[in-house]
């Protein structure tokens, strides 16, 4: 499992945590009953507090993306796939969200932004 | 409920008249990973010296493992690990040498520990102190702060003059060898990108007061830059929260310590913005310039700032 962390970004790191292992669950990097890094390991792998780890784990835990098994260590949960098509529509709204940002500031409106994106499904680049 | 590790309530220190400190508090609980931030010379080393009674305070209450060090200094050392800023250690010596000097002064003093952290740190036991880099000093520095297995560790800008690599290296230490084993850490830096990912809490120190003691996770959630039409900012009412006002063109870049109130305040009188997420660096430069430029918390019309 690789993780980056952007120290300088905006993003609270422990969210960016939970975003790269969501998107890693979603793409299939991460798969179901793949085993994850210790609080500990990936901590000290990533230089980052093990309570914001933890933290991080018992959240997806919670999500029902992870599973704990007692004494073994936290998994990539075997059912997973219901939640990750909500997860990974979740991601898809958040670069919608920035891109609708971008065009904003860029000074585009509404309807300039939905021509660009009517423009790209007819003409997709490969 | 668990005693802190650290409680300092109301102190103040002055220095030849000039106040250093005004009536500083600040809590430290047991087994958190505690950053101090400041500027150079907000009186961050001052304060650690108090805390280990290499200084005397003014007023205030100290108690650290709750002892006061101004009564129980030589037990606080010796429960406590302290790296200080840029610490030097004798050139002459070897590495282990320097070792078995301290050993008597520390009843707990583990020499398996040592020869553990020897292997770890990469030190050579017979290499002379003064032929160790900058980041072999400060590796041995803080493995002689954790030879006697302190409950509680102080480290003075522990990774001032290393390299970014070393920086992690040091960091990584901190969170695997002492978080891992339950001790309390208290460090102070000036370097904000490398402590939010370690901390469990801040305190932000300026101006002799802490402006802000929280979690990480809280400030960052708390804090957050608001972007509006100038004209609409002006005709705010006055908000309590506001650390830092920007202006440029016909916008206002307004700063915020809570920003549910702001953004509760901008809704009830129907204006727009755009609310954006701040690193640490800039949630700190908010609190220690952007407050002075803002004044007493409330923003002045005529402060004028090209951005």
């Amino acid at each position: 499992m690789f993780i980056r962390i952007e120290s300088s970004s905006g993003v609270p790191i422990t969210r960016q945590i939970l975003d790269q292992i969501r998107a890693q669950c979603a793409n299939g990097a991460l798969k179901p009953g793949q085993k994850l890094p210790s609080v500990r390991e990936l901590a000290r792998e990533l230089t980052v507090n093990q309570n914001t780890i933890l933290k991080v784990y018992e959240r997806l835990c919670a999500e029902g993306l992870l599973e704990k098994r007692h004494g073994s260590g936290t998994f990539v949960a075997e059912d997973a796939p219901k939640g990750q098509l909500k997860e990974q529509q979740n991601l898809l709204k958040g670069e919608a969200e920035r891109l609708v940002y971008r065009a904003t500031s860029l000074g585009l409106s509404p309807g300039e932004l939905v021509k660009m994106i009517e423009e790209i499904y007819q003409n997709p680049t490969p | 409920m668990t005693e802190a590790a650290i409680e300092i309530k109301g102190v103040t220190k002055s220095f030849r008249g000039k106040a250093v400190l005004d009536g500083v508090d600040l809590t430290v609980r047991k087994g958190e990973i505690y950053a101090f931030l400041g500027r150079n010379g907000a009186g961050k080393t001052t304060t650690i010296q108090m805390l280990l009674g290499l200084l005397d305070r003014d007023g205030g209450e100290v108690r650290v493992l709750g002892l006061d060090p101004k009564k129980d200094a030589i037990e606080i050392r010796r429960r406590v690990g302290y790296m200080a800023e840029d610490q030097t250690m004798y050139g002459w010596m070897k590495v282990s040498e320097i070792s078995s000097f301290l050993e008597p002064f520390y009843p707990t003093w583990n020499r398996d520990l040592v020869r553990k952290y020897e292997t770890q740190f990469e030190l050579d036991p017979n290499q002379k102190i003064k032929n160790l880099s900058k980041g072999q000093n400060a590796r041995l520095a803080l493995l002689l702060a954790l030879a006697h297995e302190p409950e509680l560790v102080i480290l003075d800008d522990p990774t001032l003059g290393l390299d970014p690599i070393m920086r992690k290296e040091l960091m990584r230490d901190v969170i695997d060898h002492l978080q891992g084993a339950g001790v309390t850490v208290f460090f102070s830096s000036h370097l904000l990108y490398e402590i939010e990912p370690i901390a469990d809490r801040v305190a932000i120190l300026d101006g002799g007061v802490i402006v802000r003691e929280e979690t990480t996770d809280a400030l960052r959630e708390d804090v957050k830059r608001f972007i509006l039409s100038e004209s609409h900012f002006t005709g705010l009412p006055p908000f309590e929260g506001t650390l830092d006002i920007k202006r440029s063109e016909n916008q206002a870049a307004v700063t915020v310590e809570n920003q549910k109130g702001f953004t509760g305040l901008l809704k009830e009188h129907q204006v727009s913005f755009d609310r954006v997420d701040l690193n640490l660096d800039e949630i700190f430069e908010a609190y220690v310039i952007g407050r002075k430029e803002a004044g007493s918390h409330v923003p002045i019309p005529s402060l004028e700032r090209v951005a």
